[in-house]
């Protein structure tokens, strides 16, 4: 006998749908699983076997063949256990026919018959949801994925559930997704004393979207700095708290605070390798830059990751997307994110400080300066130094200065305007359409060449500066690029900018 | 003895020059390229750290000028900075200058002064103690200090910090009889603490044109020399102000502030007492005018 019991597994942070048939016959008794089934796959066999017996059924002395379709797509993991336990049972009449009708059903199995959790629930969910399909799948886990979704969703804890078809969870309102101190962002600018410019930076970052490269000397700051951006970048969309929870579902990371509307912040060591970046591994795991989708990546020492990671990060900046080729086909994962870098400015850190002499030579200076290639270094629109703040100036500021949401308030203004005006943001134009964008007044333009020529600034160098410029008018409300926008601009340019 | 050929000279010969000879510790051989006679002098020195300033450099520059000008000829390391930008400015007026090198005159060290000392080769001199061919080692440059402090009439450090790779050519100057000079700088800077070192113990104090001239006086070959024949004519022009057509009324008072002490946007924003975002638009504009030029700390100094 034989029966089909719909299914579906991940191919990269997407889910997409399978068939698990079941042929349930005469011969020899054997239990096999066919369909390019890895070993995790194929170790449920004795899963389901055992489960199957501990909850009162019947496991069949015959031959037992399940098939996963379709057939060519690689199968990893441990989320088919239920679904080929249901096709056993449906191919047997150990439950009735119909009850899974149409369904898709995730889990993996205990060998007491539990139905246990599995990494990507929010991408079955949200698959399930585009289908227009009912997701049945386990009880335990953090449950966000039920709320995050919109699809039709039962839950089992146990596989004796499977006749009953699941039990309806209770729908929650989204807000209570996550415990607000958990979305809280870490750092709120009003914490952060002083720093006049590297806020007034990560005000044009998040209303522009343009990558941020701090420079200062250690302990100076770089790092809150960083942090506080989440805070400052505009409200995500419903879509984007998905895309961002989807991803770290998918890693088996909690996805609530994301859920909640908090944007991530990925802080990878400098050790990180390549893979743990862009991505790998089988099964495929997201790496820090997917994970960092729709919120900031942070490369704190920036010259100390090895420069074949920092070129792997060429395809996202440019793309907002990592494509892996693999043996099977290749898998794009989502990767839009701001990119901040902090470096130091010299080995021992302190070139430039008022209190601590430098000790490095010419020599050592640009070596450290070139360890960050040039193609790197023209991703970052936006430069600022950090420096440390003097002890006196930290025990006497009283003011506290702003907080994160007035910041926010106002990048989110600047988008707004950018749309109305424009009906596009300029995150990413250059040339004939950054120009167009612009609108540069005949003050600013001139402004512009002036100091394009005297400081031998290349075309890219030109754009990035239009760039902020149009982000910094933007802010202003101005629908044309004025001079003072320009000069502002300036400031924050590239400073080896050739 | 002619341009790109090579000599030797020991103490016997007459181009060995006779204020080298007399100084503590002649060389027992000078090996050089270039023009012999410009080893005779007068000679002026111009020294400075390696990590210059624009300010640093902007002194380097404007007093080897006047040197030009007097009739001297510049003499320094070929070291990247303050040396460098003396020696360039030398030429650069029409004038003559000598490098000392620490390895073998036909050695390009440092690599960027590669340019520069082979115009010097042709046009002016380099010499050195070391032996054609022998490269760079550290022990020599101290050395070869004692050569440049020899070789001219005074000593001027344009900026040092402390310490500084410098003091040992003032050293030398002292033990050789020479004048030593020194340009002040802010109190705050780092990187003129050596200079006003020099100066609390003793050093003549370059504060002006009119001091280096009157410094270099005696030795001048031409007479008749005085600061306002020596400046650019560009600066005679109201010194540094900026232009009438800035659009904030604050641009002169930020030009001054940044003029007496580099800056970070932040500290001329609290200086001034405006918000920030006013203070880079006045930076930006007095930076597209050429007033000012970001530092690769972020500070602003005037140029």
């Amino acid at each position: 006998m034989q029966a089909v019991v719909g299914s579906s597994t991940l191919v990269g942070v997407e889910a997409v749908g399978v068939e698990v048939q079941a042929d349930v016959s005469n011969g020899l008794p054997s239990f096999t699983i066919v369909g390019l089934a890895d070993t995790a796959v194929q170790e449920a066999r004795d899963r389901v076997r055992s489960a199957l017996r501990a909850s009162g059924f019947d496991f069949p002395s015959r031959r037992v063949l399940v098939n996963l379709a379709p057939a060519p797509l690689k199968k990893r993991g441990t989320g088919f256990d239920l679904a080929i336990a249901a096709s056993i049972l449906l191919a047997t009449e150990q439950i009735p026919r119909g009850c899974l009708e149409g369904a898709r059903v995730v889990g993996e199995l205990a060998l007491d018959g539990t139905v246990r959790s599995i990494p990507g629930l929010l991408a079955h969910a949200v698959d399930a949801g585009l289908a227009g399909v009912r997701l049945i799948g386990p009880k335990a886990g953090t449950d966000a994925w039920v709320l995050a979704s919109d699809a039709d969703i039962r839950m089992l804890e146990h596989i004796r559930e499977l006749a009953s078809g699941g039990r309806q969870p209770e729908r929650q309102p989204r807000d209570c997704i996550a415990d607000p101190r958990v979305t809280r962002h870490a750092v709120d600018l009003c914490d952060v004393f002083g720093h006049e410019m590297p806020k007034r930076a990560l005000e044009l970052s998040a209303a522009g979207a343009h990558n941020l490269l701090m420079h200062g000397p250690p302990g100076s700051g770089k790092s809150l700095l960083a942090r506080a951006l989440c805070g400052v970048l505009p409200r995500t969309t419903e879509q984007e708290r998905v895309e961002s929870a989807t991803v770290h579902s998918v890693a088996g990371l909690d996805e609530r605070p994301l859920l909640a509307g908090g944007r991530p912040f990925r802080a990878p060591h400098h050790s990180c390798s390549t893979a743990g970046l862009v991505g790998g591994g089988s099964p495929l795991r997201p790496g820090e830059a997917s994970l960092a989708h729709n919120g900031v990546l942070f490369l704190d020492e920036m010259n100390e990751f090895s420069p074949s990671s920092l070129q792997a990060l060429r395809q996202p900046l440019e793309d907002k997307s990592i494509t892996l080729v693999r043996a099977d086909g290749s898998v794009t994962l989502p990767a839009a994110f701001v990119l901040v870098g902090a470096i130091n400015p010299c080995p021992c850190g302190f070139l430039g400080d008022e209190r601590h002499p430098c000790r490095c030579s010419e020599g050592q200076i640009s070596k450290h300066r070139a360890r960050i290639g040039g193609p790197l270094l023209d991703r970052f629109d936006l430069n600022v130094r950090v420096d440390r703040i003097d002890p006196d100036l930290l025990l006497s500021l009283r003011s506290a200065g702003e907080c994160s949401d007035e910041y926010r308030f106002r990048a989110e203004a600047a988008r707004d305007f950018a749309m109305r005006s424009r009906g596009e943001l300029h995150i990413g134009l250059c040339g004939d359409d950054l120009l167009r964008a612009c609108r540069l007044s005949g003050q600013a333009a001139k402004h512009l060449s002036d100091t394009a020529t005297r400081t031998g600034m290349s075309g890219r160098g030109v754009t990035r500066v239009m760039r902020v410029a149009r982000t910094i008018a933007d802010l202003d409300a101005s629908d044309v690029v004025r001079a003072e926008h320009v000069l502002e601009s300036l400031a924050f340019r590239t400073a080896s900018n050739v | 003895m002619t341009n790109m050929e090579r000599w030797r000279l020991g103490p016997q010969d007459a181009s060995y020059p006779e204020a080298l000879r007399r100084s503590p510790r002649p060389p027992r051989v000078l090996h050089g390229m270039g023009d012999t006679t410009l080893l005779a002098g007068p000679g002026l020195a111009i020294v400075g750290s390696r990590k210059a300033t624009p300010y640093g450099l902007q002194c380097a520059k404007r007093f080897a000028r006047i040197a030009v000008g007097a009739g001297l000829v510049v003499v320094s390391g070929a070291a990247i900075g303050c040396d460098l930008a003396a020696l360039q400015s030398a030429i650069d007026a029409g004038g003559k200058g000598i490098a000392v090198l620490g390895c073998g005159p036909d050695i390009d060290y440092p690599r960027r002064a590669a340019h520069l000392l082979s115009t010097l080769r042709t046009q002016g001199a380099v010499v050195a103690e070391a032996d054609f061919g022998v490269p760079p080692l550290r022990w020599a440059f101290p050395e070869r200090n004692r050569i440049i402090a020899a070789l001219s009439c005074a000593v001027l450090v344009v900026e040092a910090a402390l310490p500084s790779g410098t003091f040992s050519t003032a050293d030398h100057a002292l033990a050789a009889g020479r004048d030593v000079a020194a340009v002040p700088g802010s109190i705050f800077s780092p990187t003129s603490a050596g200079t006003n070192r020099l100066l609390r113990d003793g050093a003549i104090p370059i504060t002006c044109d009119e001091d280096m001239v009157d410094m270099l006086a005696g030795w001048s070959a031409s007479s008749d020399v005085s600061a306002s024949s020596l400046s650019p004519a560009s600066e005679r022009r109201g010194r540094g102000a900026p232009h009438l057509s800035m659009c904030d009324p604050l641009s002169p008072e930020a030009h001054r502030a940044i003029t007496a002490h580099p800056l970070r946007p932040e500290g001329l924003a609290s200086f001034l007492g405006i918000p920030l975002t006013r203070a880079l638009r006045i930076l930006g504009e007095l930076e597209t005018c050429g007033l000012t030029s970001q530092g690769a700390d972020g500070s602003y100094a005037a140029t």
